[in-house]
């Protein structure tokens, strides 16, 4: 049976040690006290702020006289807290858990004569900046974005509740990649049935290594392959801890910028931040065109083609004749004329997210002007065709977060419409409505507040609400704690003219 | 031999079943009714209508009463009292769903070649439908429930729609003069509408569901009545368009706001709302099949609804593809010859429920 624990032999120590993490990575550094009792340092090379540790700690040490000074203290760490300048310190002994601290980014410090390690935390991992999310620009409010590192984002959700009802859980996940995953809440406002679900199906991920929060809403979705997500994403601290202040669990990951929130209501995609920092009557027009434009992206390529094969009634006559003569010398079918320029709009748009951004104003007008200009001259595709792609494609966009699963549905909308027209968008909007309403995560109907229909929660919904009326917190969310603003009661002295 | 599972209260809400009754209903009676009512009734056509509904909102009445009778659901006292002899009638009402849904779904086929197609589709084109149907079979009553709270946007924005479209062309004096018509030919048209408006037995399986709290008989009837009359008023509109010739005015709801003079320029933006309504009809439509599964899986005892679902469905698909070629074959059939089985099972059984004991007063909800 091989060392699990440390003994008093420093060189005997740093040998267990580089016998668990043998990687060429793992350094280390020793010294000896002006006593000379050699001390050693073992840490990741490249995590740790070497001048912290040299400063605080190393330094202190070289100059002490160890040995007269040493045996007052009963083990390592209230040596090292007694002798050297204060920084996180933690004691350890077992050689598993030493080995998961250094690999966390700590280091571990190392006397000889004494049988424990002390875990110096300095870390210094690399990371960028906070900076406003690429994928959730606001022209109002607040701009900070989530990073990687989920200490950052703990505080930056902590800076905006600073509130002792604020919790965070840290779990670990990943065998390989050990990674923290924080589940937060508002204690006696989040429902307590929604956190321990949460945190059950955390516990039981397995899985070797999680690179982002996608992977944990993987095992969180009830619904592993549907086109629809049952949780919410949001990359933004402030609507972040505005959803815990709803009443709403929060999921950090360490390693990604996108936090997760649950429950999820569909019509969670169609509110902005932005929202809430304009007045409820312009904010109300927004979401309502942000509703339209989504039906519009969906539905307007495979309503155009199902009226141009199987019912023509729906265009008026002029319109009609329009159509008809663009595209009576198009060599391809309405239904391939339609796939290959939607085809066209998303190898665009996949092409232009993943290619270097200099290239990304020649893709445009290589995309947009020659491929769409010349492909409609030389009497390969039909204006109309394009128009209603393009119009199509922009109209996805005003609803950033429905994207992917937009773009999926109009697809399939336009495969049903061209085979069985209208009748087919019809039966599959019915379909996906049933699906909807009986679609339920974490014990909340996605389709709320609509179906089932709460008449109270509708005042955040496509119309937008005076935050003075928005008093209390959506009833869906059966939370503890439904009172969030507390209007102070007129008295007759208050209030009147003068 | 087949065990009876323990019905289970399957959350529907007594506002979901006036929203069924308000929302969800209405649409059966928009398509084929209208112009059946108005061959026989002409003008009258109100009466027949309003007469069913008198007659529906009865049984509705009798049914509600029984349920205000104890705090258990309906079903659960029914099985209890009943024991074993619970399967006969879910049998008995098993089949009657399936009967009743024969006629709405050959309309619907009609319906849906008419309406969605200028081109000649293949016969398989409406074999999509029993796939909605299949799904929805696959969901309990809960489903129904919420999607009924749905049917609230879906119906009323774009039933207000199209009759705010059409009012520009109606000429209510067609109506006129009231009881113009025989009485004889008022009460044939009160016939042969029956199978459109037996309305109460397709609220029983979610009254049976419901945990009946006080005033909910109040709520439930008073959405049959916004239900009874947004179809009147529907009817008199329809007449008011179409006079003389609405006999032969099929699919009632499709056409009647096609007449509004901006279509011309526009083109037929009435189509969106038709198209909003023909969901809500197939959602309607759905609601006897799944009644059907609902039962026979009380029946069998499983919760395993997905292959009793596809068996249905299936075999539904095989009738529509024979009897579209006799459509007017069994039109005549079920409306004339068998048309007391309306009024014997969704009329008149479920009347017994009042004979049920009442178990203690119910609390104020």
């Amino acid at each position: 049976m091989g060392v699990t624990t440390l003994r008093e032999n420093l060189q005997k120590n740093i040998a267990a040690v580089k016998q668990l993490l043998p990687s060429e990575d793992i350094l280390t550094y020793e010294f000896e006290t002006a006593d000379g009792v050699s001390c050693a340092f073992v840490y990741v090379d490249g995590v740790v702020d070497k001048q912290l540790l040299g400063e605080l700690v190393a330094k202190p040490l070289s100059n002490m006289n160890l040995q007269n000074e040493g045996g007052r203290y009963k083990n390592t760490l209230e040596l090292i807290q007694n002798l050297v300048l204060p920084t996180e310190l933690k004691e350890q002994k077992k050689l598993e858990d030493i080995g998961k601290e250094i690999l966390n980014g700590n280091s571990l410090l190392l006397v000889d004569g004494y049988p424990s390690g002390v875990i110096v935390d300095a870390k210094s991992l690399p990371m960028r900046t906070i900076t406003e999310p690429p994928t959730d620009v606001a022209v109002r409010g607040p701009r900070e974005g989530f990073i990687e590192d989920i200490k950052t984002n703990m505080s930056l959700v902590r800076k905006r509740l600073k509130t002792p009802a604020l919790r965070f859980e840290t779990l670990r996940v990943g065998k390989q990649s050990d990674t923290a995953v924080a589940i937060c809440w508002l204690e006696g406002t989040a429902n307590a049935d929604v956190k321990a679900e949460v945190k059950q199906k955390i516990q039981e991920i397995q899985i070797d290594s999680v690179p982002d929060s996608s992977y944990i809403a993987a095992f969180l979705t009830p619904r592993k392959h549907g086109i629809f997500h049952s949780l919410g994403k949001t990359e933004k601290p402030d609507v972040f801890a505005a959803k815990l202040s709803e009443g709403r669990v929060g999921i950090l990951v360490d390693g990604s910028p996108i936090a997760l929130t649950a429950p999820f209501l569909l019509m969670e995609d169609l509110q902005s931040g932005e929202d809430y920092f304009i007045t409820p009557f312009i904010a109300t027009i927004f979401r309502f065109l942000r509703l339209v434009a989504v039906f519009v992206a969906i539905l307007l390529p495979a309503l155009y083609l199902s009226a141009q094969i199987f019912k023509l009634h729906l265009f008026p006559l002029s319109l009609t004749l329009t159509i008809a003569s663009s595209v009576r010398d198009i060599p391809l079918s309405p239904n391939l004329e339609m796939f290959v320029v939607l085809f066209l709009l998303e190898v665009l748009k996949e092409a232009s997210i993943r290619m270097p951004k200099y290239v990304g104003m020649s893709l445009s007008v290589v995309g947009a002007l020659v491929l769409g200009e010349t492909a409609v001259s030389a009497g390969f595709l039909s204006t109309p065709a394009i128009i209603i792609v393009a119009f199509s494609g922009i109209c996805m966009y005003t609803v950033p977060e429905f994207v992917e699963t937009g773009s999926v549905l109009r697809w399939i909308f336009l495969i049903v419409a061209g085979s069985i027209g209208p009748f087919g968008i019809v039966l599959l909007g019915a379909f996906l409505l049933y699906y909807l309403v009986t679609a339920d995560a974490f014990g909340t109907p996605v389709l709320a507040p609509f179906s089932p229909l709460i008449i109270h929660d509708l005042r955040d919904t496509v119309a937008k609400y005076d935050i003075l009326r928005l008093k209390e917190r959506p009833e869906v969310l059966r939370t503890n704690n439904r009172t969030r603003i507390r209007l102070p009661r007129k008295t007759s002295g208050q209030g009147g003219r003068s | 031999m087949t065990t009876l599972s323990t019905p289970k209260t399957d959350g529907i809400l007594s506002r979901q079943i006036a929203f069924a009754a308000a929302f969800l209903l209405p649409t059966a009676k928009l398509l084929e009714a209208p112009s059946i009512l108005a061959k026989d009734a002409a003008g009258d056509l109100l009466f027949p209508a309003l007469l069913h509904f008198l007659v529906q909102a009865g049984v509705l009445f009798a049914v509600l009463v029984a349920a205000s009778r104890s705090e258990k659901p309906l079903l659960t006292r029914l099985q209890e009292k009943l024991g074993r002899g619970t399967i006969v009638l879910y049998i008995l009402y098993g089949a009657y769903f399936v009967f009743a849904a024969l006629l709405p779904l050959l309309d619907l086929e009609k319906y849906t070649y008419a309406v969605f197609f200028d081109t000649s589709p293949t016969v398989f084109s409406f074999v999509f439908f029993f796939f909605l149907a299949a799904f929805a079979c696959t969901k309990g009553i809960k489903g129904i429930g919420r999607i009924a709270d749905l049917c609230l946007f879906l119906f009323v924005f774009p039933f207000l729609a199209l009759i705010v479209m059409s009012l520009t062309e109606t000429d209510f004096s067609r109506l006129l003069p009231l009881f113009g018509t025989k009485f004889g030919d008022t009460m044939s048209a009160f016939t042969h509408a029956t199978p459109y408006f037996s309305d109460a037995i397709l609220l029983l399986p979610l009254v049976g569901n419901l945990r009946y709290e006080k005033g909910d008989t109040l709520k439930i009837l008073g959405g049959y009545g916004v239900g009874a009359a947004s179809t009147l008023l529907f009817l008199a509109v329809f007449f008011g368009i179409y006079g003389s010739i609405a006999p032969r005015e099929h699919y009632a709801f499709s056409k009647i706001a096609q007449y509004f003079p901006a279509l011309s320029t526009v083109g037929r933006i009435d189509l969106i709302f038709v198209y909003l309504l023909t969901a809500v009809l197939f959602f309607c439509t759905c609601l006897p099949l799944q009644y059907t599964v609902d039962l026979t899986c009380r029946m069998v005892g499983t919760e395993r609804r997905t292959l009793f679902s596809a068996l249905l469905c299936g075999a539904l698909f095989v009738f529509v593809l024979y009897a579209n070629r006799h459509y007017d074959f069994f039109h005549t059939l079920i409306r004339g010859h068998l048309g007391w089985i309306f009024w014997f099972v969704a009329d008149m059984v479920p009347l017994f429920l009042l004979f049920l004991p009442k178990e203690r007063e119910v609390k104020r909800g």
